[in-house]
């Protein structure tokens, strides 16, 4: 009797770090992310997400991405943006936000969860690593020079135009010079 | 006796290969429904007795447990249910980890029919002169975990002969379970060793050597394999035209409802209900004869 009140203390103690670990947000709640306004002295940074590699590999793409609309015809899925830079923003904290505030679906890999100590985009609207080909994936550059170094430690400036583009081929096609492992990767 | 038990096992092995193959790769859920009904009906036609319960406890649990884990590591997909640490729970992700858990269900299924019916000196017959060392091992190994289990069960009750009783706390019974266990690897060993030792006493895979086999390929065997060749024919053939295609990521596509994609469903269909079917006519024909007499 002791022992079996002993393993139920343990069931809900596991449970208990369970429920704590995890945030529960409805999806309302989820995209409700406060966009500051832009005023005449806040600091801002341009963003923009585009996928115009996708068009000269399209025999590579996903057949399911083929189909369906789900990745627009011009191949920008974000026009280049105005959007307020909040004090030691970096350029993950900047897509997070602007993904959130124009619905577009993204997945990352956490910091924690990899081995380069940075945030990993794996997927902007649908579009994911090796969707098109085993050499794609999400890079993005700042003021048109590739970092070469996760998003979440890129601290922005002001002025800073960050943009996000899809490549297919390891960045060669996108004018990015640095071979990263991996498939493309930011 | 079973139907399939007293066919020759080459046909065996093509038939329950070409029907679990199609279901771990062609991604369908049609197919995979049917290669689930057809693996769960035979397997619970061919069940020993007492069987079915723990099993079914087992299944229910594997198949939540592989349909939750999808989902917590997949979030691709259009419609979002609820976001999980910043992630969103996609309906697509829920349905794919379902589609997954009812293909992996399918094919334990089947594999669990194949142990029964495919016993390992069916399968020594088919490989012991063409790979004797390969499928002496595989037939071992095949065999270890049942055999594991009884032995368990007999150390098990050795044990408790000699007053060795697991009162009802937890440390005690894992500690029983721990003194069965270590005698078990012993015993497990020596009987590997055994087997080998027996073996080649036997002339096991010497040249020259005949066979020992009761099993002679006659006519309903070549119909079997007849049957069962052209519905995989006819399956392939759906498959490779891209009846089957069916995606879940962005969106859930839709099954396709030509003739012809249905008549791929049936063909593969009727193969993955082949032993059920045989089974219950052997039945119906036995008790037929018996209310005769």
């Amino acid at each position: 009797m002791k022992k079996d009140l002993l393993a139920a203390f343990f069931i809900l103690l596991a449970a208990a770090v369970l429920l704590s670990g995890t945030r529960i947000q409805s999806v309302e709640e989820y995209y409700l992310t406060h966009v500051d306004d832009i005023t005449a002295e806040s600091e801002t940074v341009f963003i923009s997400i585009r996928c115009d590699t996708i068009r000269q590999n399209y025999d590579k793409l996903d057949k399911e991405l083929r189909e369906g609309d789900y990745l627009p015809a011009d191949g920008v899925i974000l026009p280049a943006t105005e959007v307020v830079l909040r004090p030691g923003d970096t350029v993950f904290d900047q897509l997070d936000r602007v993904a959130r505030a124009n619905r577009i679906p993204m997945e990352y890999q956490g910091a924690d969860e990899n081995g380069f100590g940075s945030v990993y985009i794996q997927g902007i609207q649908y579009l994911y690593e090796y969707s098109c080909g085993p050499l794609s994936g999400w890079m993005y550059r700042v003021n048109g020079e590739f970092p070469g170094y996760g998003c979440s430690r890129y601290v922005l400036e002001d002025g800073d135009v960050v943009e996000w583009v899809y490549t297919c081929d390891l960045g060669r096609d996108i004018g990015s010079q640095e071979i990263e492992g991996g498939g493309g990767t930011s | 006796m079973k139907v399939l038990q007293a066919a020759h096992p080459a046909v065996l092995l093509v038939y329950f290969l070409a029907v679990t193959l199609v279901a771990m790769f062609v991604w369908n859920p049609a197919i995979q429904l049917l290669a689930l009904a057809g693996g769960a009906g035979y397997a619970f036609l061919i069940r020993k007795r007492g069987e079915l319960k723990g099993d079914l406890a087992f299944y229910l649990l594997l198949f939540l447990l592989i349909a939750v884990t999808n989902p917590l590591f997949s979030h691709n997909g259009v419609t979002p249910l609820f976001f999980l640490n910043g992630n969103p729970v996609t309906k697509e992700a829920i349905v794919y980890g379902v589609a997954i858990a009812g293909m992996m269900l399918s094919v334990l299924l089947w594999c669990r029919c194949y142990s029964r019916i495919m016993t390992s000196d069916k399968f020594l017959f088919l490989f012991g002169k063409a790979i004797p060392r390969l499928s002496l091992v595989l037939s071992m190994a095949l065999r270890f975990i049942p055999l594991f289990r009884r032995q368990m069960k007999r150390v098990g009750r050795a044990q408790k002969t000699m007053g060795l009783y697991a009162s009802g706390g937890y440390v005690d019974r894992v500690r029983g379970g721990l003194r069965v266990f270590s005698a078990l690897i012993t015993w497990s060993l020596e009987n590997a060793m055994d087997t080998a030792a027996s073996m080649k006493a036997r002339g096991y895979g010497l040249k020259g050597r005949s066979h020992f086999a009761l099993f002679r390929f006659d006519r309903r065997d070549a119909l079997l394999l007849l049957v069962s060749g052209l519905l995989l024919l006819l399956t392939l053939c759906g498959v490779g035209a891209g009846l089957t295609d069916f995606s879940f990521y962005p969106t859930i596509g839709e099954l396709r409802r030509s003739p012809a994609a249905y008549l791929t469903y049936g063909t593969y269909g009727a193969l993955s209900f082949l032993p059920f079917i045989l089974e219950i006519e052997e039945n119906l024909k036995w008790t037929y004869y018996r209310s005769k007499a």
